[in-house]
């Protein structure tokens, strides 16, 4: 993710506009249609299974709207072709683009998911860099799986600015998430996205539907989805076991802590007991010690992986949560159907 | 070495280890068999030569030690070692005054003078020396001085014509040491190499003829010398002298080594003329050296025998009581031969015979002997010679031979030294003894003998032999001891007498059992096959003891030994019963090692037998503990466990040495850790299938699906070697239902000859597993694939598993009951129907899943209660009065009905609270009353009244909305999609609520 980050960085020179300097947030977002089938495409060529897709979307902020107009894939590299230079690539693709008249301003990046899972800490750095850098950055988040069930899935999101202020101060520290009083639901928001194609494209959907028959549709009426449902709650099972474990690491940390304090407290209590005994006896008090260097505050575990580990929960289950009243909406009908036969 | 200790040279001969240990052996490997055969005159002269050598060599390798000394100056070494010299010298002085000054000894001191001398004249050098050595100096030349003074002559003489004299003198030697014929050859080459070496190397060495002198004094004093050459490098000098030599003079020289090493055979015809001459002065020296044991015990011997009693003397009881005591004071002394005290007992005993002074005297010593027997090694672990043994048990035998001939001998361990009577008279005769202890301990020793035994040597095989001589003794001293001994004795004898039983099986018992004509080939086998069943004979014994015994040690022995016996013969019911009853389980732990050893050997036959019988359960718990540990070798005392030395020194090792069961009494490891295996394998394939999606799976058995693991992890599978191997790959295919395979490979060839032929009753136990193979095949079969039937027919089940139909029909229905089977049975289609209850995979997971969730918002929590520890004051910060005076009406609202309307919870928590008090928070451990409660409380608001102080703290700040400091704790937030608020509604009726809501 390091080079993603130098590339954004890069990429701001490219860009005339200087962070921060939006005059209205972005409120929505408006994809091309061929975005969307470059990213499909992009990923049923290339992306297998768990394998991740990414890629560089290009586009313009008009008024409150990000308009993705265009993107480009980054090539699967291996570990053996560690000399190539991703930043080299991208500044020769969006040159390249810039040439046949394409927009080439870089507003954001793209990513397949599996099963929903995507918040994590990789997604979290490189989005963080390409925000710093670009402020109006999104970062579109491609399900295929869902997808190849019948409903797109692309959504946006984007950090919050107050998750913003955090990673610039990198301090994970509970005390700092407390004081910036920050949750899972506040880390990323999702963007509304439009999908806009040009009339003729409509158009020519419009006809295509007409011609087409109703087998093609009960991809979507299809009942047996338990697999799916497995899937899910196992990913969720892993990371509820995560969680589980960062809590013990965290009520560890708490009770060192709380042990910690009580010597020194014990402590305190002393030296004033015989400080006051000394005075009383005419002798001087004793010197005062560094406390901090006595009682050194055990390391607190970070907790932006919890954080994460919360927010993904969260997003396996409002997966889940979908999937099965999408499912029963279906079983209901069908249970319609058949006392209606 | 060894060769000499297994012959059994005697431990003294140790003592006198220089730096030839060969010589000095050799003659006391001799002298061994000479002692048992004869008297031989010659090997007193071989005696002297040995003596004299070994003081000799000491000499030479301290004159070694100074010249070595001097060459590097050392000169309080020197001193010391002079003085050493001087010391060694004098102890050696019957030799000398025998052979005369020897030659090497004046050389030396006439070297030593000189250099002393040139030392003393040289003053730079003087100076140079540090102050110890100054010192050391001064002292050496005034000793040299004076000590020469005796020896005057010689040194003039040696001073005179260094070379010629030590020519002389070498030649004498040769000719003195060497063998008739061979001694002109060899002096001339010793000679001549002398004289070579004294040619090649004069500028090397500091004193040429010093070198030459000690060279060959080296030679003739002792060959081992010539070997050793770890002085000056005289070894190398020496061989290129050799073979410069022409091939004769080299032989010669290898040939004079070879015979001063080889046992002097020479010295015997030798010595012969001299020997009148010499036995004085052999006399004199075992005297003196007596380091030298054999030398004094064969000049005891001799000696002594006549001396034992003077000639004309009266024989008479008092004494040779008196001699015997005589005898006996020098046992347990350094220095004794206890080979020489058996002997000289034995003579005692033959000359108290003679004289017809009674039995008593004649038990009296007989006792001993066997005592000085035992004694004969000195440590425990020693084990006895197998001509010891045979005397030792020829001497019981003898010793019982007596006491039953004769009714009238009184003995015990408590008679009083001085109220013994063994003169013959009318009274009885009392002797202080227990024959008893001296059986027990020749059972020790029978033990230790197998113990130290190749057990797969024919020598074991003999030893064993010896295993009826023994329980012979033991079945005479028990019919002795029933007549005359007492309660505690005769416990202790049928405890030998099981011992020697338990762990036979008994044959002919049991195939009169079985009906069949009990086969006799010999007399002796119609004789014992008329005697009693083994488990008649256990069983009274035992009971005996359980009546009688006072001692709990031999009680829970002979408990042990009596379930094993049990459990050998298949009486299952009767051993397990033993066992229930005894309660050893309860407080084996707390027995001696032995003891447990042997609980551990019950415990495992007794799971071999439940096996046997088709417990399989029970099987599998007895074998548990043994098997699971891993050390099932060690645990039975079979052999030791390969460990690193931190764990167990040496002596820990040999201490658990001795505790090792002789082999013929093993269990054999590999029956019992098949037997475990197979039963595992029959629990824990049905219960696998039965729990496939249980999260909270237990293992019934630790090790076997460690077995499992390593046979998946094999990367090639190829068709069963081992046992496990078997079991393993049965195990598989009883997975799959499929019985047949299964039984293949628990039932095959290999396995037989492995394992099932080791049981006496083979072809009914392989019945029997055959039956549970098919049985466990059954369940497993259901377990798995039910959910692929709708129904099946019992009959199509049977006849997959070659069952009848009522036992499928009885395992069907065990299983329902037990609601491991979902399923009924139609009685009139004979079909199972299967019910489909069982969770879908999708089911199972989410049940997981919701465990996991479970535990986790446990965690969570402790660390909730952990914040409001620490954090007390935090939620006090925006405390205003208003608040606290409420707070009082709601300590009474909730006094009444808030405890009544929350039952449930842990009230006592809520009335003893101290709403205020921060520090009362340790009291409560339910999470129902929180400490988060408390600080609530300042606020006078009810946010954490639910029991989950953390869920509804939430809910509760939604519904009153009167928090001002709540955005500080954002951990709280976290809480905001809990679901469990349902118990909010109770809160609307009561008091304290409303209010509340007024502020």
């Amino acid at each position: 993710m390091a080079s993603r980050k130098e590339s954004a960085t890069a990429s701001t020179a490219v860009m005339a506009i200087p962070a921060g300097t939006l005059d209205s947030p972005v409120n929505q977002i408006q994809i091309e249609g061929l975005v969307v089938l470059k990213i499909i495409k992009h990923y049923q060529e290339e992306g297998q299974g768990s394998e991740v897709v990414q890629g560089v979307l290009l586009g313009l902020v008009v008024e409150d709207r990000l308009e993705i107009t265009n993107c480009f894939p980054f090539p699967q590299h291996t570990e053996d072709d560690a000399d190539f230079d991703e930043v080299q690539y991208q500044m020769e693709m969006m040159r390249s683009l810039r040439h046949v008249n394409i927009d080439h301003l870089h507003v954001g990046w793209y990513q397949s998911t599996y099963y929903g899972s995507f918040v994590s800490r990789a997604l979290l750095d490189s989005q963080f860099s390409y925000q710093h850098a670009i402020e109006e950055s999104v970062v579109l988040i491609y399900d295929p799986i869902k997808t190849a069930q019948g409903s797109l899935s692309l959504k946006a999101y984007r950090l919050t600015p107050k998750l913003m202020e955090i990673c610039k101060e990198k301090d994970f520290t509970p005390e700092a998430l407390k004081k910036a009083n920050i949750g899972f639901e506040h880390m990323v928001e999702e963007v509304p996205i439009i999908i806009k194609n040009s009339h003729l494209i409509n158009v020519l959907m419009w006809d295509l539907e007409d011609k087409s028959t109703v087998a093609d549709k009960h991809e979507l009426l299809n009942l047996s989805r338990s697999n799916h449902l497995e899937k899910s709650l196992q990913l969720l099972m892993d990371r509820v076991d995560d969680m589980s474990q960062d809590i013990v690491k965290y009520n560890t940390y708490s009770r060192n802590v709380s042990k910690q304090q009580q010597q020194k407290h014990q402590y305190v209590q002393r030296r004033t007991q015989e400080n006051t005994q000394r005075q009383s006896r005419g002798e001087p008090s004793l010197p005062e010690e560094d406390m901090s260097k006595m009682f050194k505050p055990p390391q607190a575990p970070p907790r932006m992986d919890t954080l994460l580990i919360a927010g993904q929960i969260n997003n396996y289950c409002q997966n889940v949560k979908e999937f099965t009243s999408q499912n029963l909406g279906k079983l209901f009908m069908a249970e319609a159907l058949q006392g209606h036969n | 070495m060894s060769r000499f200790f297994a012959t059994g040279s005697d431990s003294e001969s140790e003592e006198s280890s220089s730096a030839d240990e060969i010589i000095s052996k050799a003659p006391g490997g001799n002298f061994k068999q000479s002692l048992l055969i004869s008297d031989d005159e010659e090997d007193t002269k071989r005696i002297v030569r040995s003596a004299k050598d070994k003081r000799f060599e000491e000499l030479t390798n301290l004159i070694k030690t100074i010249r070595n000394a001097m060459k590097i100056r050392d000169m309080s070494k020197c001193l010391e070692d002079f003085e050493q010299l001087c010391r060694a010298f004098l102890k050696s002085k019957t030799i000398v005054d025998k052979e005369g000054v020897p030659p090497f000894y004046i050389r030396l001191l006439a070297d030593l003078e000189d250099y002393v001398n040139q030392l003393w004249e040289d003053k730079e050098g003087k100076k140079k020396m540090n102050k110890n050595n100054a010192k050391a100096l001064s002292t050496l030349r005034q000793k040299i001085r004076k000590y020469n003074r005796d020896y005057e002559t010689e040194v003039a003489a040696y001073k005179e014509n260094p070379q010629e004299s030590a020519d002389e003198e070498e030649e004498k030697e040769a000719a003195d040491s060497g063998s008739s014929s061979d001694s002109e050859e060899e002096g001339e080459e010793e000679v001549m190499s002398a004289k070579d070496f004294l040619k090649k190397k004069p500028e090397v060495i500091q004193d040429a003829s010093a070198f030459l002198k000690k060279g060959s004094g080296d030679e003739s004093s002792s060959s081992s010398d010539d070997e050793d050459g770890e002085d000056w490098g005289s070894d190398t000098v020496d061989s290129g002298s050799e073979s410069s030599d022409d091939g004769e003079g080299k032989h010669a020289s290898i040939a004079a080594v070879f015979l001063k090493k080889e046992d002097k055979p020479g010295d015997k015809k030798l010595g012969k003329k001299k020997k009148i001459k010499k036995k004085e002065r052999i006399e004199e020296e075992a005297e003196e050296e007596g380091g030298e044991a054999w030398q004094e015990v064969k000049g005891g011997m001799v000696m002594e025998k006549p001396k034992m009693f003077a000639k004309g003397t009266e024989i008479n009881v008092p004494v040779v009581v008196k001699k015997l005591n005589e005898i006996l004071q020098a046992r347990g002394k350094k220095g004794t031969d206890r080979a020489a005290q058996i002997e000289l007992l034995h003579a005692l005993a033959n000359i108290a015979a003679e004289n017809n002074l009674g039995e008593g005297i004649t038990v009296k010593i007989k006792f001993n002997i066997i005592a000085s027997l035992y004694d004969y090694n000195p440590n425990l672990a020693a084990f006895m010679k197998p001509d010891m043994w045979k005397k030792c048990l020829e001497c019981i035998d003898e010793l019982l031979d007596i006491l039953f001939e004769h009714n009238d001998i009184f003995i015990g361990e408590n008679i009083a030294e001085d109220s013994e009577s063994l003169i013959i008279s009318d009274q009885p005769f009392r002797v202080r003894g227990c024959i008893l202890t001296l059986v027990e301990r020749m059972d020790e020793e029978f033990t230790k003998i197998m113990q130290n035994t190749d057990p797969h040597s024919q020598e074991y095989v003999d030893n064993l032999k010896d295993e009826g001589h023994v329980c012979g003794i033991i079945d005479r001293l028990l019919n002795y001891m029933e007549t005359k001994g007492s309660t505690e004795e005769i416990c202790r004898i049928y405890l030998r007498r099981i011992m020697h039983t338990y762990y036979k099986f008994d044959y002919k018992a049991h195939r009169r059992a079985l009906g069949l004509p009990v086969e006799t080939k010999s007399e002796q086998d119609q004789e014992e096959s008329e005697g009693e069943d083994s488990a008649v004979i256990m069983d009274r014994l035992c009971k005996f003891i359980y009546a009688k015994d006072r001692t709990d040690r031999i009680r829970t022995c002979a408990i042990l030994c009596h379930i094993y016996h049990h459990a050998l013969h298949s009486r299952w019911y009767q051993a397990r019963d033993l066992m229930l009853m005894s309660h050893l389980q309860d407080n084996i732990q707390h027995a001696d090692p032995p003891v447990q050893i042997l609980y551990n050997r019950t415990m495992v036959q007794l799971g071999i037998c439940a096996f046997r019988q088709g417990m399989i359960k029970d099987a599998h718990n007895a074998l548990l503990d043994i098997q699971s540990s891993g050390r099932a070798k060690e645990l039975l005392g079979q052999g030791l466990l390969m460990r690193n030395m931190q764990e167990r020194n040496a002596e820990q090792e040999k201490i658990e040495k001795r505790r090792q069961v002789p082999f013929h009494m093993h269990i054999n490891l590999e029956l019992l850790e098949c037997v475990y295996l197979v039963s595992a394998m029959l629990l824990e394939i049905p219960y696998m299938a039965a729990h496939e999606f249980d999260a909270r799976r237990r293992m019934i058995s630790k090790q076997f699906h460690h077995q499992l693991r390593v046979g998946e992890r094999q990367p090639l599978l190829g068709p069963p070697e081992s046992m496990r191997e078997h079991v393993v790959a049965a195990s598989k295919a009883m997975k799959m239902g499929d019985w047949r395979t299964c039984h293949s490979f628990i039932i095959n060839e290999k396995m037989n000859s492995k394992v099932w032929d080791l049981f006496p009753e083979t072809q009914r136990v392989r019945e029997m597993l055959v039956r549970k193979i098919q049985e466990e095949s059954l369940r497993t079969y259901l377990f798995t694939y039910s959910s692929v039937y709708d129904s099946i027919s019992m009959g199509t089940l049977s006849e997959m598993f070659e069952l009848e139909i009522p036992t499928v029909h009885s395992i069907i229905s065990k299983m329902i009951i037990n609601e491991e089977l979902m399923a009924s049975l139609d009685q009139p289609t004979q079909t199972v129907v299967m019910h489909r209850t069982e969770p879908t995979s999708l089911q199972n997971m989410a049940l997981q899943l919701a465990e996991k969730l479970g535990s986790l918002v446990e965690n969570n929590e402790r660390v909730f209660d952990l914040k409001q520890g620490i954090y007390g004051g935090y939620f006090n910060r925006d405390q205003k009065g208003g608040y606290q005076q409420n707070k009082s009406y709601n300590r009474e609202g909730r006094g009444g009905g808030y405890q009544q309307n929350r039952g449930g919870y842990n009230r006592g928590g809520y009335r003893n609270q101290n709403y205020q008090n921060h520090g009362n928070q340790g009291s409560y451990q339910n999470h129902g009353n929180h400490g988060s409660y408390q600080n609530h409380g300042n606020h006078g608001s009810y946010q954490n009244q639910g029991n989950r102080g953390s869920y509804q703290n939430q809910g509760n700040r939604g519904s009153y909305g009167n928090r001002g400091n709540h955005d500080n704790h954002d951990n709280h937030d976290n809480h905001g999609n809990r679901g469990s608020y349902g118990n909010h509604g109770g809160y609307g009726n009561h008091g304290s609520y409303q209010n509340h809501s007024n502020y």
